[in-house]
């Protein structure tokens, strides 16, 4: 279990640094991949409703600690997001290869434009443009081609935790 | 009985961080941008700065590669058109020496040509904007240098944008197509006022509140109007005229502005220390 949350931090910090650094020189069609997002949802899948909302809350807030827009917006639908993956995919054990693809792709979808949304109730101007669904069809393809590495390194730092629950249930 | 108790904990957390977002957001929101999220938010981006730079160093050379192997065909276009300026730069090399003297002092006297009298601190662009629900860049200088929230960011093009966050490494600016961007305006040709905002990546600036009856010409710059409670310092170009066309009963005209500045390629930028004046009535 120690193990485990010394795990959590460490893939916070990989995710955050490959996104403040890498992946915001990379812009398709003015848009670009989110994978904080990806984050939550892939934590949804390996982890069911419980570790999706805790890896997209600590996702979200980390992430806002770096945008303008106000604190705790991301961590807010991110944290509704992988909760929300994870009760869809929760029960599905041995899944074939594509399933956990797709499904990032529809949640990577839904997240952007949740974002969008909760943005505009609390006063972001200029959200919800044509060029919105750009964005949501930009980060949904990155976020499902790479959802089988960030699965991988999820799985790994879940892991533990998992052994964990089983041992207490 | 066990796995419906565990869903029903599993909803109670769900509600639990959900509360907790909603506190933050309202906290910060209410906040004006001052108080504890500020503090929070200064602190991680100088704790991160450092990382940063370091990645930055590490995936340059890499980002260059690929952006290479993308462009292939520009580049071996480019290539050609460069040997054919090498060659005609041969030719006249012989004669440049004075020419190099000349440019030399031509650099020591460069200076904006616009808000002369302002002093100002030249930035190097580190980062741009991990969120594409905001366009905005970081700089690799923080408050130790004087920049404060609100200053104007310019290049020696035009207007950029304007400071919205400051830390002791980094300040993180808004560019002026943010549609949270709004800059007061003023047509060189007609001298008439009005408002230019932000209207997302790459799209045309509109402006607001241009009358009827101004004539309005294509290709005219736009500068700052610099009017009292602005927050730029008047004279800055802005962009320039795209299109201007008036609607049937329309009581303003529809015109639409390019910025002069390339924000794709920003590299150095330059913040204006200047604050608005307090006293306007």
């Amino acid at each position: 279990m120690n193990n485990a949350r010394a795990k959590v931090p460490l893939i916070l910090l990989i995710f955050l640094v490959v996104e403040l650094t890498v992946l915001d020189h990379l812009r398709v069609f003015g848009a670009g991949p989110d994978i904080m997002l990806l984050l939550a949802v892939v934590a949804g899948i390996v982890g069911g409703p419980r570790v999706g909302a805790l890896y997209g809350f600590a996702a979200g807030i980390v992430l806002d600690l770096f945008l303008e827009t106000p604190m705790g917006l991301s961590a807010l639908v991110f944290c509704i997001v992988g909760y929300a993956v994870g009760s869809i995919q929760g029960g599905v054990l041995r899944a074939a290869w594509w399933i956990p693809v797709v499904t990032t792709f529809v949640a990577s979808v839904a997240g952007v434009l949740a974002y969008a949304l909760t943005a505009t109730v609390v006063g972001q101007p200029g959200l919800v443009t044509p060029h919105l669904f750009v964005v949501a069809a930009v980060v949904g393809v990155f976020n499902a081609v790479v959802s089988p590495f960030a699965l991988r390194l999820v799985r790994w730092a879940v892991a533990d935790i998992e052994r964990a629950e089983r041992a207490y249930a | 009985m066990a796995v419906y108790r565990r869903s029903t904990r599993h909803r109670f957390l769900l509600v639990l961080l959900v509360l907790t977002s909603i506190t933050v957001i309202t906290l910060d929101v209410r906040g004006g941008g001052g108080g504890a999220m500020e503090s929070v938010r200064r602190a991680a981006r100088d704790a991160f700065a450092p990382v940063q730079s370091a990645a930055d160093d590490v995936i340059s050379p890499v980002d260059d590669f690929f952006g290479g192997l993308f462009r292939y065909g520009h580049l071996k276009a480019e290539n050609a058109r460069l040997r054919r300026q090498l060659a005609d730069a041969r030719g006249k090399a012989n004669g440049a020496s004075s020419a190099d003297r000349e440019r030399d002092e031509l650099l020591a006297l460069q200076k904006l040509t616009f808000a002369g009298d302002v002093p100002a601190v030249a930035a190097r662009v580190v980062a741009t904007s991990p969120s594409n629900f905001q366009l905005t860049v970081e700089i690799d200088k923080g408050l130790p240098t004087g920049i404060q929230k609100g200053m104007p960011v310019v290049t020696g093009a035009g207007l950029v944008g304007r400071v919205v966050a400051v830390s002791q490494e980094r300040a993180t600016i808004l560019l002026l197509t943010d549609p949270a961007f709004n800059v007061g305006i003023r047509l060189s040709g007609s001298g008439d006022v009005g408002v230019a905002r932000g209207n997302g990546v790459r799209q045309p600036l509109p402006v607001d509140l241009v009358d009827v009856g101004t004539k309005v010409t294509g290709g005219e710059v736009v500068e700052t109007s610099g009017l009292q409670g602005s927050v730029f310092p008047p004279g800055i170009p802005v962009g320039k005229v795209r299109a201007a066309k008036v609607q049937p009963g329309s009581l303003q005209q529809e015109v639409s502005i390019d910025p002069l500045v390339d924000l794709s390629r920003l590299d150095f930028v330059k913040v204006l220390i200047w604050q608005p004046k307090a006293d306007t009535p």
